[in-house]
This record gives structure tokens, C-alpha cells and sequence, in this order.
């Protein structure tokens, strides 16, 4: 080959490994920067006034006199929407049976819309859902209300060899010459005064507990559930994967016994996640029976199994980066091995280990699989403490699981998935940095 | 756990003690070890429990079906009332997001691994270790939710011109080099190091050229017609899955380069050899059992991953037709035992239960070989590179 | 043009040494070879750094062409450091940059446009520890010739034949060529590197202490190669064994500290040093 096309394809290939690395990185930043930015939104928004009818309501926070005088004003706002509700009510009653009916259908749909918008109407009974008991309390939200309530959406279907499209016709013009007509307007140009937006920040996301079923509310419960989950897995695996590892590193042998438990050790490693799950279920619920049925402890156990392997390896790697010369000082001076070990090797390895742990944490932290079936619940309160044995928990990772899946209004609570999002891959990335700055700290601490 | 106390060995001696005292001193010894050796096996313990107790409740489910319908039909009814529980599409979305995370993690990973060991400064790959590590460290379900809500919608709207570009970009610097080499071998004889301007060169190039642009042009073409009918689809789980598997593919790889000795390098560099050269001649045969074992490591961690398939896989039973097409939903093993446990569970004694434990035997079956095999090509290449 | 290349010294005696005519001072069994003795590489104020450190201290030198010669001192003198910049290798540390001219025939070894991927063809290069691939023997041999675009079998075969020949190594795997060349002793294994960089045909060959990591008997074999080699091939040998550099090489340079002290006939840098420094090295005071 010529050199010149060999100088090329040597640099191509060097193109290709770089590109290879910048790919990877944008991939972290593509999955990265969307959640932070979505999940942002979970604390900082436009709140509206029913927003700060809601906290105050719910969980007492708020200015009371404030909020009345702002209640007054949008109250104030709302009325001639309530009016013309009223005289297109009278309106109706004076039609045809045919045209009302004609009617009755977009009607029903303006009030649905100025419902999820204000609130109850005057006319309405009262709703039992908490969701049904306010209106909008997110501006874009409301924003989205408004196009819904001014425009139809239609399909196209005139092409039959594409997907119908999507248009939309102004709502009014269903409803020129009759008393409604000028609510359209009105509304779109009264917004702000009827919801009063103004930018929140909502920390209480974070240390709130969820009201009818997340559509309000905050995610402590599945903050709570995935620390109580996370610290039971390490309250197990910690101290088995410490000896363990101390067990493979100062005293196995190395013979057939040594390499298989070493084997068992990287098959365990290598399970599928799931796997863990059904054999938390059948193990430790439905054979030893750790409580009744999915409990904190059941779920803890199943992830103490499947974080152990890291562990161990976290901790192998951490005992034998001790210099050797420690060991032979120590044995020099006529210490016992054991204490060797106790005094001298493990206070010398425990950055290293504690690393291990924070990443193992983080792990545990972040999985979902494993307590499908053992320990997740999708709604439901915090527990106290004395609860573990008993009781399944809602979890962060399963939570995102279930409200981006299977709550039923899952496109008005993205908010809420992103944010939930959000606290989990912090929790996961603040434990995975801190141990790599520890990590860094012990790699120059060696290096003297 | 003392075992010398001074002061009261006198009677035998500075440091020759009773043999009573040996004894207990070995006693304790022996039975100190004998704890930690059983703390230890416990890993063992519990491997050996989670093949009891998934193949336990497994087994049943061939009792009552037997084998054939399984492995099989593509029919998946479980719920109804005798139930149908045809698992062949299912296992073949698992294998199909399988190859297909594959496919994207293992070219991209190993030219990640041979960057950090080969290519990069230390000071450069310093930084690019912990963006490695974070992938890692992101959980499952924040891909899932990604490949849900933020990467389908897209999928889905833009799915054709998001193909045509990757085609381009990808398979477009390909192309040129193709043309360049092909023009380069077809020209140059044995053994002749060529210089200056070639015309017959110049002119096969240009040929080369546009017929590799028509070719890019037209492929381009055909994929942005494309309508994706919907973005939870195997391309889009293998996309996210090949994230999953990279940090995996690349710190492993990695090692078995590293595992390389500068000595080769030098061989190879000292004869005139190119960087690229050098890899793909001498380090990449050397370490290729170690990357073979990078690449099941990482496979398995697709194979096994849930919660992105459970999210963003469309969780339809089927073959896709063709069997080849990508862009059609899928369902997976581990989505189906997560989706399925939760109306089954009450039932512990039906089929429809002990079906999904049948689904994790298979998983941790495949999980246990690949890892054997992993293992051993990796003592295998220890063996080799240490010139056994 | 002196004889004994010039050297950056700090003795003046030394540098008073330098003959004028173009006569060769070879310890007494050794004969002149033909058409040997011109400047093959040359260093002119050269230095080499690693970061800030310099490692090699502007040195002076002319290495002649179709001679053996050795570079000895103690370790961390910049003997091997040296050797590397000669082909380049060095280029694979990064923080490692040069200073000065080094040229070989002629041609600047770091100039602006040298391609360092056909200098290294034309200079071969034997490493410490035998690094034979992980490949059979004979794709060992064929690595260079095919990487230079020789992929004919038959002439493949025929460049293995003469390479193997010339390291002494043919009679011993001439029936084994298709087996891993791991399986060989390791003295085997160096001069099957020694047949590998013999394969491209270089000018010169640098042995980087070629026996360090073998036994007495596989290190006879090698000095005897290196023998058998002379005279056809500039060789450059750094050594750790001052016996071995007295027995196989025509000429001596002695490094201490990244400078090159003295530089002269084995026999005269051997038996009657100009520096006192040298032959403090030279009979063991110091190492």
C-alpha cells in the first residue's frame, strides 16, 4: 500500500477512536441535559394562583392575606367568564330540542376546558378528587388550556398513503351569533388576571408528600423509600462484602475451593437484574417469608444480593492496594494477623472500601428491577422507620417507572416524572462523583 | 484472637509455648478461618440458592406445558383462560435488541477502549473516564424514561431524517476512505512504494467517488422516506441498550489492551509500522480474547436489562415483519417477567406464574454460560500474552 | 573530520585526543571493514527532555557506518534514552521533546518533514526483553516486508529464509516456522527479533541491552551474532556489561549524568581513558 494512503487510514483510525469518545460523551449530554432542563421545571416554574391556593391549602404555607387579596383579584377576572356561562345556559334553554343538542356537546367540552382551567364552575358539584378541586396551577399548563379551549383540533385524512395530519379551525366559529361567542376572546385576553402566574420555586417537590396520586404534590415518600431501600441493601452487603473480601485477600488459598467461590463471585456479578427480583419473591417472600409480602426488608435483602459482588471486588482491590511492607511491620513487631488485618490493613484500605460502598449505593439507589416484586409500591405514604419489616414502600426508580407508564394522566405529570428523574440521577451522580474525588484523593495520598 | 501473651509464657520458655496452650491457639486460628471462609462462601450460597429457587418454581411450568409450546409458537396469551404461552417472540425481541445494541456498542466501544490506550494523552483521558463512569452509574430507568418520553416522540417525528443523517455521517467518511484504499490496491503493485501524482489513480478514484456518492445519496434517500409508526420500537432499545453496554465493552477492552505490553508496541513501532497499523496488526490479535469477553459482558448487560425494554420497547409479541425490521415494537423476556408478575402473582400455582420463572431460568442460564465463557477466555489470554 | 567523533566532554585530554587523519584505532584482533567508518549518524548539540528534565545533555557525536558501537554507563545516564531518539521512539512519551540536530546520513532525524514511519524502516531496532509477537515465526518475520506492501508468499518466504539465516536462527526453526514464536527459549526469541528487524533491511541496527534478560548461553550467542553482523550493519549497542562492550564493539561512548564523557576506540577508552570520571566507571568505583 502506499505510504500516503497508510498515513491516511492511520489517522482516519485516529479520527475514528476520537469520535468514538466525543460520541460518548454527547450521548451523556443528549440523555443529560433534557432531564436536568425538564426536571428543573419540577422546582422552578410560572405557579398560578391556584397553585398557591393549593399549598397553602394542603400543606399551610403561604401568605393568607396575600392570597385573598390575590384570590379577590382573580376572582374579579373570572367573573364575566361565569357570566356569559350563565347567559349562554339561558340561551340554551331556549332552543330547539335539535340545535341544543347540536350544541350541548361543544358546550360540554368549553366547560370541561374552563374546568381543568379555573377550577370548579359555579353550577358544578362539588369534586371529590383532589385534582378535579383546582384549576391549572402551572402557567404552561393553563397556556395549553387556552389552545385547547380556542381552537378544534381536526385530522386530515385526505391522503391515504400517509398518517392523517393534525389542524386546527378557531372554536369560536362554532359558536358565532350566540352569547358564548365573546368568551373566547375574553379569556384569551384575561388570562394572566384570571391565574395571576408568577415564578415559584416549589422546594417543597422535594420534601412534599404527593397528593392524588402525584397530580400535585411533592416525592418525599419515594425519596424516603429509596434511602430506607439503598442503606438496608448496605446495612447487609457492607459488612459480608468487608470480610468477604478480607477472607480472598489474606487467607484463601489458592486452590479449586478459592477459584470457585471467585466464579460465584462474577456469575452473581453478571445476573440479570430481574433475576433478582423473582428470586427475592420466591426466596425471601414466598419461602422464608421476611413478612407477609413485599416489605422495605425483602426489598433490601434482594438488592444486599446484588450489590454484594461489587463490594467484595471494591474491597479486594482497596485491601491489596495496601503496601505490602504495612503488613510486614506490623507482623514484625509480633502482632497477630488478625490484628494485623483489624489495626493496620483495614484502617489503610477503608477509603478504597468506603468508595466501593458509595458506588454500590448509588446502585442500589438506582435500580428498578429488583423491587418490582419485593418492595414497591406505586402510591403510597411515607413510612416510619419501625414500618421496614412490614411494609412496601414507594420508590423513586419505580415511581418513574409507573407515572411515565401507567398513571393514568401521565402526559399532565411530566413535570413530575422529570423531576423525580432529576432527584434520582442526582443522588446517583453526587454518591458516584464523591467517590471518584475520594478515589483521586487516595491515588495521591499514595503516591505521597 | 491474641495469641501471644507476654509475661505468661515464662514457664515454657520465651517463645516456645505448652502444648495445651498450642493447641487452643490453633483451635482458634482454625476456627476464626472457618467463620470467614463461611461468610465468604455465602456468595456461593446464594448463587447456588437463586438457581434452586427460580429453576424451583420454573419447572412446574414444563411440568404442566412442556417444552414444545415454549420454545416454539409465537402465540402469547396468558391471560386467557387455558392460555397460550408461545415464548418465541419474545425470545427473539430479546435476542433481536440484543444484536442490535451489539451492533452500535461494539464497534463504537472498542474504538472508545483503543482511544484511551492507545491514542489519547493521560491528561486527556483523565477526563474521559469519568463521563464513562457516569453512563455507567445513570440508572436503568432514567434510559427508560429517556427512550420513553424524550427519544420515541422524536423517533417517531423525525425518525427518516434522523437515519438519513446518521447514514450520512456515519457511512459518508467510510465511503471515502473505501475509495481511497480501493483505488490505492488496485493501482499499487507488490511491494512498490509509490509517489507523485498517478493518473490512473486520480481516475479510478473519481470514478470510486461517484459511484460511492450515488450509493450514499440513494440510501440517504430511501431512509428519510421511511415513516416510523411509532418511536417504542427495537431501534430505539437497542440505541439506549448500546449506551447501557458501553462503559461495560469499554472498561473491559480497555483492560485487555492495557494488558498488552509497551513491548509489542515498540516491536511493531521499530519495524515502521503506523499507529493504526500497530493496533490492528500486533495489539488488537493480542487482546482480541479479552475484548471477546468485553463483548458477552457487555451483551449480557443488554440481554439483561428491564426497565428500558419494559418503557420504550412497545411490548408487542410478535416477529416483526420483516424479521429484520427495527422500527417495529418488540417484546422482550425481562420486560415480560416485570410486566406479567403483577397480575400473576396472586396465582402461584398457574402456569402463567411459573412461566415467568421459566423466562428467568433461561435469562440465568445464558447469564451463567456467557460468564463462564467470559472467564475463561480471559485466563486463556493471560496464559498466552505470559507465553505459557 | 575526526575520527572518534567529537564529544561534549568535560576533559580537556579527551578532546586533545581527536587524530586528525582519518586512521582507526581498533583493538588489535579486530580488522578494518570495508567501505565502513563514514558518519552514519551524527549528533550535533542534541539534547533530549522529558518535560523539563533533560535527560540527554547536547551531545556530540558521530556514530560510523559498518561498526559496532557501544554505549555504556550507569543506569538513569541517559544511554538508552539516547539509543531510542535515534528511531524515533521516544515520540510515544509524550512529554518528550528534543533539542539540537540529529542526523542520519545526512537527513535531519527530527526535521519538520521527516516521516518517521520510513526512518524507522531504515533503522531496526532490538528491544531489552524479547517482544517476538504473539503470531507464528514466520508472520514475525513477514510483519515488516508485509507492512511495507510485500505480500507475495514467495518472496515472503524467501526474505524469512535469508533474515533467519543471518540471526543465526534458521537450523534451529527452519522446521517450526508456522509455530507461535511464544514457544521459543528466550534467547531464541531475541534473535528471532533481531531476523524481525533484519527483515525490512534496515542500515543500522540499535540493540537496546539485547542480553540483559538472558542466560550466559544464549548471551554468547548473541554477542556472536552481533559479531557475524558487523560490517555489514552500523550496530549501536547499549549495555550494562562493560565486558560485553569491550568484547563485541569497535567503539565506546560512556554517558554519566545525560553527558557524553568520552567517546573513543573500545581498546583506548577500555585501557587508557581521558577521563578520570571514565575510568572510575571502568574499574568499578562507582556504577
Amino acid at each position: 500500500m502506499n505510504l500516503g494512503t497508510r498515513k491516511i487510514l492511520d489517522r482516519s483510525f485516529t479520527a475514528v477512536g476520537v469520535t468514538s469518545i466525543v460520541l460518548m460523551a454527547l450521548a451523556l449530554l443528549v440523555v443529560l441535559v433534557p432531564i436536568i432542563s425538564g426536571g428543573l421545571k419540577a422546582l422552578f416554574f410560572q405557579g398560578t394562583i391556584e397553585h398557591r391556593q393549593l399549598v397553602y391549602n394542603e400543606f399551610g404555607r403561604g401568605d393568607r392575606e396575600e392570597l385573598e387579596r390575590q384570590k379577590e383579584q382573580s376572582q374579579e377576572a373570572r367573573r364575566p367568564v361565569f357570566a356569559m356561562l350563565d347567559a349562554f345556559d339561558a340561551e340554551l334553554e331556549g332552543m330547539e330540542p335539535a340545535e341544543r343538542r347540536e350544541y350541548r356537546s361543544q358546550y360540554n367540552h368549553v366547560r370541561d376546558v374552563l374546568h381543568d382551567m379555573l377550577g370548579p364552575l359555579p353550577g358544578d358539584i362539588e369534586p371529590l378528587l383532589l385534582r378535579f378541586q383546582y384549576g391549572n396551577t402551572r402557567w404552561e399548563q393553563a397556556e395549553e388550556s387556552l389552545h385547547d379551549l380556542l381552537y378544534v383540533t381536526k385530522w386530515d385524512y385526505s391522503n391515504p398513503n400517509v398518517m392523517a395530519e393534525k389542524y386546527f379551525t378557531p372554536r369560536v366559529d362554532e359558536f358565532q351569533g350566540t352569547a358564548l361567542a365573546p368568551l373566547f376572546a375574553y379569556v384569551e385576553t384575561h388570562l394572566e388576571e384570571m391565574l395571576l402566574p408568577q415564578p415559584e420555586f416549589y422546594w417543597g417537590f422535594i420534601t412534599d408528600r404527593s397528593l392524588d396520586a402525584h397530580i400535585f404534590g411533592g416525592i418525599w415518600a419515594e425519596i424516603q423509600g429509596t434511602f430506607y431501600l439503598a442503606m438496608g441493601a448496605m446495612l447487609f452487603a457492607f459488612p459480608l462484602g468487608v470480610i468477604a473480601a478480607i477472607y480472598f485477600t489474606e487467607y484463601a488459598k489458592d486452590n479449586f475451593l478459592t477459584s470457585m467461590l471467585r466464579s460465584a463471585n462474577s456469575t452473581l456479578a453478571g445476573v440479570p437484574s430481574i433475576v433478582f427480583g423473582l428470586f427475592g419473591l420466591a426466596f425471601f417472600i414466598n419461602t422464608v417469608k421476611v413478612s407477609e409480602s413485599k416489605s422495605v426488608l425483602a426489598g433490601s435483602l434482594t438488592l444486599a444480593i446484588m450489590v454484594l459482588p461489587t463490594i467484595i471486588r471494591a474491597a479486594e482491590e482497596a485491601i491489596l492496594a495496601v503496601p505490602k511492607t504495612y503488613r510486614e511491620a506490623s507482623l514484625g513487631l509480633g502482632a497477630t494477623k488478625w490484628r494485623t488485618i483489624v489495626t493496620v490493613i483495614l484502617p489503610a484500605a477503608l477509603p478504597g472500601i468506603i468508595t466501593g460502598a458509595i458506588i454500590s449505593l448509588g446502585r442500589a439507589a438506582g435500580e428498578t428491577a429488583p423491587i418490582i416484586f419485593t418492595a414497591a409500591v406505586s402510591v403510597g405514604a411515607t413510612i416510619g422507620l419501625a414500618d421496614v419489616f412490614t411494609e412496601p414502600t414507594p420508590a423513586l426508580s419505580w415511581n418513574i417507572y409507573n407515572l411515565a407508564s401507567e398513571h393514568e394522566a401521565a402526559n399532565e405529570i411530566r413535570h413530575v416524572q422529570y423531576g423525580m428523574v432529576l432527584s434520582l440521577i442526582s443522588i446517583v451522580l453526587l454518591l458516584n462523583m464523591s467517590a471518584i474525588l475520594l478515589r483521586a484523593r487516595i491515588s495521591k495520598k499514595l503516591k505521597g | 484472637m491474641s495469641q501471644t501473651n507476654l509475661g505468661e509464657n515464662r514457664m515454657s520458655g520465651a517463645f516456645v509455648v505448652s502444648a495445651r496452650k498450642r493447641t487452643i491457639q490453633k483451635g482458634m486460628k482454625f476456627a476464626g478461618e472457618g467463620l470467614l471462609f463461611a461468610i465468604a462462601s455465602f456468595v456461593a450460597v446464594v448463587v447456588l440458592f437463586i438457581f434452586f429457587f427460580v429453576a424451583r418454581d420454573a419447572i412446574p411450568f414444563f411440568q404442566l406445558r412442556g417444552f414444545a409450546e415454549f420454545f416454539t409458537s409465537t402465540s402469547w396469551y396468558p391471560a386467557d383462560a387455558p392460555g397460550e404461552f408461545g415464548a418465541l417472540a419474545i425470545i427473539y425481541g430479546s435476542a433481536m435488541v440484543t444484536v442490535g445494541s451489539a451492533l452500535i456498542a461494539v464497534p463504537l466501544g472498542v474504538a472508545a477502549a483503543i482511544c484511551l490506550s492507545d491514542v489519547l494523552p493521560f491528561s486527556v483521558r483523565q477526563y474521559a473516564k469519568p463521563v464513562i463512569e457516569m453512563l455507567a452509574a445513570i440508572p436503568s430507568v432514567a434510559y427508560g424514561f429517556f427512550a420513553l418520553v424524550i427519544f420515541a416522540p422524536l423517533l417517531q417525528n423525525f425518525g427518516g431524517p434522523i437515519m438519513m443523517w446518521a447514514w450520512w455521517l456515519i457511512a459518508g467518511p467510510f465511503m471515502i476512505l473505501a475509495v481511497i484504499v480501493l483505488a490505492d490496491l488496485l493501482t499499487s503493485k507488490d511491494g512498490e512504494q509509490q509517489s507523485g501524482t498517478n493518473v490512473k489513480r486520480v481516475v479510478l478514484s473519481i470514478l470510486f467517488s461517484i459511484i460511492a456518492l450515488g450509493f450514499l445519496y440513494w440510501v440517504g434517500m430511501s431512509l428519510n422516506a421511511i415513516q416510523v409508526m411509532t418511536g417504542t420500537n427495537a431501534l430505539n432499545v437497542s440505541i439506549i441498550l448500546s449506551f447501557m453496554a458501553l462503559p461495560t465493552i469499554v472498561s473491559v477492552s480497555e483492560d485487555s489492551l492495557q494488558a498488552v505490553g509497551r513491548e509489542l508496541r515498540e516491536g511493531s513501532y521499530a519495524l515502521g509500522a503506523t499507529r493504526a497499523e500497530t493496533i490492528v496488526k500486533t495489539v488488537l490479535p493480542a487482546a482480541s480474547s479479552g475484548i471477546l469477553a468485553a463483548v458477552i459482558l457487555g451483551i449480557m448487560r443488554a440481554l439483561g436489562e428491564t426497565m428500558v425494554v419494559w418503557m420504550a420497547s412497545g411490548n408487542s409479541s410478535h416477529i416483526p415483519d420483516p424479521w429484520y425490521n427495527y422500527l417495529d415494537s418488540i417484546r422482550t423476556l425481562t420486560a415480560t417477567i416485570a410486566g406479567d408478575m403483577g397480575e400473576a402473582d396472586q396465582v402461584t400455582g398457574s402456569a402463567r406464574y411459573h412461566v415467568l420463572f421459566a423466562m428467568g431460568l433461561l435469562l440465568l442460564i445464558f447469564s451463567f454460560i456467557s460468564n463462564l465463557v467470559s472467564e475463561r477466555i480471559v485466563v486463556r489470554q493471560r496464559k498466552i500474552l505470559s507465553g505459557q | 573530520m575526526p575520527m572518534t567523533a567529537e564529544a561534549n566532554t568535560r576533559s580537556a585530554a579527551s578532546q586533545g585526543a581527536e587524530g586528525s587523519n582519518r586512521e582507526i584505532f581498533l583493538p588489535p584482533e579486530r580488522k578494518a571493514v570495508k567501505d565502513g567508518g563514514k558518519p552514519h549518524v551524527t549528533a550535533k548539540n542534541f539534547s533530549i527532555f522529558y518535560g523539563d528534565f533533560e535527560a540527554v545533555k547536547k551531545v556530540n557525536a558521530e556514530v560510523l557506518s559498518r561498526y559496532v558501537t557501544a554505549i555504556i554507563g550507569p543506569s538513569g545516564c541517559g544511554k538508552s534514552t539516547f539509543l531510542r531518539a535515534i528511531n524515533r521512539m521516544n515520540d510515544l512519551i509524550p512529554s518528550c521533546h528534543t533539542a539540537g540536530t540529529l542526523m542520519f546520513n545526512g537527513e535531519d532525524i527530527y526535521g519538520k518533514y521527516t516521516d518517521e514511519v520510513l526512518l524507522r524502516k531504515r533503522i531496526g531496532m532490538v528491544f531489552q526483553k524479547p517482544n517476538p509477537f504473539p503470531k507464528s515465526i514466520f508472520d514475525n518475520i513477514a510483519y515488516g516486508p508485509r507492512l511495507h506492501g510485500i505480500n507475495d508468499r514467495k518472496t515472503l518466504e524467501g526474505i524469512v529464509e535469508k533474515s533467519l539465516k543471518k540471526a543465526a536462527l534458521w537450523d534451529e526453526v527452519s522446521d517450526r516456522l508456522d509455530r507461535n514464536a511464544l514457544g521459543l527459549s528466550g534467547g531464541q526469541q531475541q534473535r528471532l527479533c533481531v531476523a524481525r528487524a533484519l527483515a525490512v533491511e534496515p542500515d543500522i541496527l540499535l540493540l537496546d541491552e539485547p542480553t540483559s534478560a538472558l542466560d550466559p548461553k544464549a548471551t554468547a550467542k548473541i554477542e556472536d551474532l552481533i559479531e557475524e553482523l558487523r560490517g555489514s550493519y552500523t550496530i549501536l549497542i547499549v549495555t550494562h556489561n562493560m565486558q560485553q562492550a569491550s568484547r563485541v564493539s569497535d567503539y565506546t561512548m560512556f554517558f554519566y549524568e545525560g553527558v557524553l564523557v568520552e567517546y573513543a576506540p573500545t581498546k583506548q577508552l577500555f585501557t587508557n581513558p581521558k577521563d578520570q570520571m571514565t575510568e572510575d566507571y571502568i574499574t568499578g568505583r562507582f556504577s
